[in-house]
């Protein structure tokens, strides 16, 4: 069994998550601790799959991006706070990319690579929800805590890096892979991905302090 | 072949580092914007508070003046009259045969306190002022001074009447007041002109006497400044402004802007 340097930080979010769940209720995104569950079950799983018997970890991450695209969207449903109107084309929208990634592993690029179209999606549809939400909280924020100590403002700020880092990386891992594109004999997306798996779980930790502070406050 | 991986390589790591700059950047920039913004709302609140307590000053200003007119024009007018009547009263009970010419002149006296009580009543009555138009205000107010301190006033209007707000129209009405005032009691003008132009934004009007004038730098430099002062304070207070023009043996032109 392997457990990488930046599982700590997945861990460490999700035990921060536990403690602070009422805090995170409080702001309405509970929903954090499942997706932090399966954050770190599929990490653990990903990263010992020959542990499992398999060649590779592709169809780990596929069935990933299938199982937390609701759970992500819902987050931001809750975080929107938008109208009931909204809320249905949120969904919509959410329902129609999952259809699409199903679609995707089913018959377009399959259960045996990395879905990268389906990564590519995901990302920027975690990019533009994350600007709306941040451009929106720094509109109608205007009380004294300001936009830093808002714990929605960490979540999304680093939602945005993370995904602004990764899409590059998540949309040509095939060809990172079959062009052996390596910084010091590793592979691209295993240099750049862990460092940006620890800054999201960072951000996400301190989200959650603030978030229990604050209903504490 | 290394050479073109370790170029693509450089490019794509390149393209995360501009990607994420960007990224900060935008966060940085929001939350720049963020601050300004909070700090512009803070700003508005204490301009807020600041306006709501120079309207309280104001309120309390134009109350103590409203008291200190009140009480003159019950002792110069009111008062003057009634000892008047009491004098008559006393002559006719002293008298042994009843003088019908005196008996009418005291009545009449009597109805004139009692009409100028009623007309002290209405100019000073709140509610009164702000329920009805501001021109029917003035007229009524011009009235009553016209008769007290026989002045002539006159009004003029321009352009069509539009509502004022209750807040801004009380205060205007105390503003005019207050030149009315100062016309008869400092000015010893014999002639006032009150003209009300209607703008579709805003308010203007204009107070035109014939009396002594006076310096005005000088006067609001001054303590018997204070009424002038008041004036262009109220003006401000409304969201408008005042402007007073005067020299000595010219007369005063005092201009007030209200938006609605």
């Amino acid at each position: 069994m392997q457990f990488l340097w930046y599982q700590y930080f997945e861990l460490f979010s999700l035990l921060c998550a536990v403690l602070c769940r009422k805090g995170l209720n409080f702001f309405s995104i509970g929903i954090m601790i499942p997706i932090l569950i399966l954050d770190n079950v599929t990490e653990v799983i990903g990263v010992n799959y020959p542990f499992f018997g398999w060649s590779d970890n592709y169809f780990v991450y596929d069935m990933y991006q299938i199982l937390s695209l609701p759970l992500t969207f819902w987050l931001f449903s809750r975080m929107l706070d938008g109208s009931r109107k909204q809320r249905i084309r949120l969904f919509i929208a959410g329902g129609a990319i999952e259809v699409f990634f199903i679609v995707n592993l089913l018959f377009i690029q399959g259960i045996s690579e990395f879905n990268t179209y389906s990564a590519l999606i995901m990302e920027i549809a975690n990019i533009v929800l994350s600007c709306l939400l941040l451009t929106r909280l720094a509109v109608r924020k205007d009380d004294e805590s300001g936009l830093l100590m808002d714990p929605y403002f960490w979540i999304n700020g680093m939602i945005l890096i993370f995904s602004l880092v990764t899409i590059i990386v998540l949309g040509s891992v095939k060809y990172i892979s079959a062009h052996h594109i390596k910084i010091r004999h590793i592979l691209l997306y295993r240099q750049i991905l862990p460092a940006a798996n620890a800054i999201l779980y960072t951000g996400y930790t301190g989200a959650f302090l603030l978030c229990q502070k604050l209903r504490t406050n | 072949m290394s050479e073109a991986t370790d170029q693509l390589t450089t490019t794509i790591l390149a393209v995360i580092l501009v990607l994420l700059f960007f990224g900060v950047l935008f966060l940085v920039m929001l939350a720049y914007y963020n601050y300004r913004r909070r700090q512009t709302a803070r700003e508005k609140k204490e301009m807020r508070a600041v306006f709501d307590q120079q309207l309280m000053q104001a309120r309390l200003e134009i109350q103590e003046q409203t008291f200190t007119y009140l009480s003159e024009e019950i002792h110069d007018n009111v008062g003057q009259l009634l000892s008047l009547v009491k004098i008559q009263l006393s002559t006719l009970e002293e008298s042994s045969v009843l003088d019908l010419d005196l008996v009418r002149e005291t009545k009449e006296n009597a109805a004139k306190a009692f009409r100028d009580l009623l007309s002290l009543a209405k100019g000073l009555h709140t509610g009164h002022i702000r329920s009805q138009s501001i021109l029917l205000s003035v007229e009524q107010e011009a009235q009553r001074v016209s008769k007290a301190a026989s002045l002539e006033i006159s009004i003029t209007t321009d352009g069509e009447e539009k509502k004022l707000s209750e807040e801004n129209q009380l205060i205007l009405f105390r503003i005019i007041q207050e030149c009315l005032q100062n016309c008869f009691k400092h000015a010893e003008a014999s002639f006032v002109n009150i003209g009300f132009t209607w703008y579709s934004d805003n308010l203007r009007v204009r107070i035109r006497d014939d009396g002594k004038g006076f310096d005005v730098d000088r006067a609001l430099a001054g303590h018997s400044g204070l009424g002038l002062n008041n004036i262009l304070n109220r003006a401000r207070l409304t969201g408008g402004s005042a402007d007073i023009k005067s020299r000595p043996g010219e007369g005063t032109v005092v201009t007030i802007q209200v938006g609605y």
